[in-house]
């Protein structure tokens, strides 16, 4: 896609661990409102990728990164503060992981970390985002009790509400469902669909059928090249590149 | 909380545009009927240059088939439908060709006096055109016995046939003179009795799309 709009605007990026390059001149703009899946084999470099765009792993020792990555028109590394980008940037791993506190606590988590007190404000926004989490139904009866007696994908939207909440401008997902049942990956799917109208959301899964359901653009990466990235139904019906085809098809290696 | 909302969507789409296609071909059927009948050569023109989005449309829903078989995983009932929309579309795509053939007899009629054997024909088309809008609405309806119902109909069509060949074939032996005449009669009954044909199969693959089982209607 070329777009002047665009949420992320990648060029040339370069990533290394140490020795290790693990991105190699990956260029990419990752359309607002949009779904954008990342796939390939382990450790072809997707989930880095998706490190980058939080800049998560300045965690990291030893990661050096070269290139340019613009979030709004924004050089995320030169001149941006990483804490606004992290409000700004949401992030819902494989594993679902609330905190060992009440529903509400961990909702209102966020919204009291950036400073809101006012009670009835928090209890808004712990409802707003639960609902649309859509979660609230199933939930709010039992706001004040242990998250962890959530079941593992109820656990995952209140996960996503817990983003919701800090009023964020993307999502970006490793893995939301592998851990997780049919129906409550059916359920994120859906949840997706909706959360794309307001927010810009790029995720990473091993699931190929995933991503071709879910997303309107597929980014295939391979030995931290991203290969092929296209609309998913080009992707998944007619891609250029004889590799993409094998992997999406199963004969991979 | 409604699920796969996104494939169901994108399916309404695509059977919206079985329908335009549908409509488009009996249009396209009665518009070749009423040219041969006013031999108008202009509205048969109109059929051909219809057929074209015709075939259009059916490539794009069949993409659009092929497409959410591919990124949607449709399974059971989901995947029926997908594997019987493209035979909706082969059946309906072949009626309108068979219906640009009806269009370009209007040619090969032009000039000569009415043929009492005309009022046959409509009625077969009358038939046909019934048919295409009852198949692809047992199709998007899910509806077994409405596809029963209308491929039923096909007999009518085959008996107008099977009457006007022996019709005519008393024609040719009793006034030679009016062999050539008598044939382009037989090649347009023909294409009609086959138009009856396809959308019997549509019939059947909605049965498939149903019930899950293959029938063959109207053997």
């Amino acid at each position: 896609m070329k777009d002047a709009s665009a949420k992320f605007d990648i060029a040339g990026l370069d990533l290394w661990y140490g020795q290790t390059q693990a991105l190699k001149k990956v260029s990419m703009q990752v359309g607002a409102n949009s779904i954008t899946a990342l796939i390939g084999p382990s450790g072809c470099g997707k989930s880095t990728f998706l490190r980058v765009l939080d800049r998560m792993n300045d965690l990291i020792d030893g990661v050096r990164t070269e290139g340019k990555v613009l979030y709004d028109g924004q050089d995320i590394f030169n001149g941006m503060d990483v804490i606004e980008l992290r409000k700004k940037i949401g992030m819902v791993f494989q594993k679902p992981n609330p905190f060992p506190m009440s529903v509400f606590d961990n909702v209102a988590y966020g919204p009291r970390v950036h400073g809101t007190k006012d009670r009835r404000e928090l209890e808004e926004i712990v409802e707003r985002s639960l609902v649309n989490a859509a979660l609230f139904d199933e939930v709010k009866d039992r706001l004040h009790k242990s998250a962890l007696g959530l079941s593992g994908g109820q656990q995952q939207r209140l996960c996503i509400a817990r983003v919701l909440a800090v009023e964020p401008d993307v999502l970006l997902m490793d893995e939301p469902t592998s851990a997780l049942d049919p129906i409550s990956t059916a359920k994120i799917e859906n949840l997706l669909e909706e959360l794309k109208r307001r927010y810009t959301i790029v995720i990473v899964t091993h699931n190929m059928q995933q991503a071709g359901r879910v997303s309107d653009w597929t980014g295939f990466f391979l030995s931290g090249e991203l290969l092929e990235y296209a609309p998913t139904k080009d992707i998944f019906f007619n891609p250029r590149d004889p590799r993409t085809e094998n992997y999406i098809s199963g004969r991979f290696g | 909380m409604q699920t796969r909302m996104h494939f169901i969507e994108e399916l309404a789409r695509l059977n919206h545009d079985v329908l335009s296609m549908g409509a488009r071909v009996e249009e396209d059927l009665r518009k070749a009927m009423e040219a041969m009948k006013t031999q108008n050569l202009e509205l048969a023109a109109e059929v051909k240059a219809d057929d074209e989005l015709v075939n259009a449309l059916q490539l794009k829903i069949d993409d659009q088939a092929a497409i959410l078989i591919a990124t949607q995983q449709p399974v059971a009932r989901d995947l029926r439908e997908l594997v019987t929309v493209l035979k909706v579309t082969d059946n309906l795509e072949r009626a309108g060709d068979h219906a640009v053939h009806l269009a370009k007899a209007v040619k090969r009629f032009t000039g000569e006096p009415p043929f009492r054997q005309f009022e046959a024909l409509e009625r077969m088309a009358q038939t046909g055109c019934t048919m295409i809008r009852g198949a692809v609405a047992a199709y998007l309806n899910h509806d077994a016995e409405e596809a029963r119902r209308i491929a039923a109909l096909d007999e009518s069509i085959d008996h107008e046939h099977k009457a006007l060949v022996k019709e005519v074939l008393e024609l040719m032996k009793d006034r030679p003179e009016q062999i050539e005449r008598a044939v382009k009669l037989l090649t347009t009954s023909g294409f009609l009795e086959r138009l009856g044909d396809h959308m019997t199969n549509i019939c059947e693959a909605v049965v498939f799309m149903v019930e899950g089982k293959h029938v063959e209607l109207n053997d």
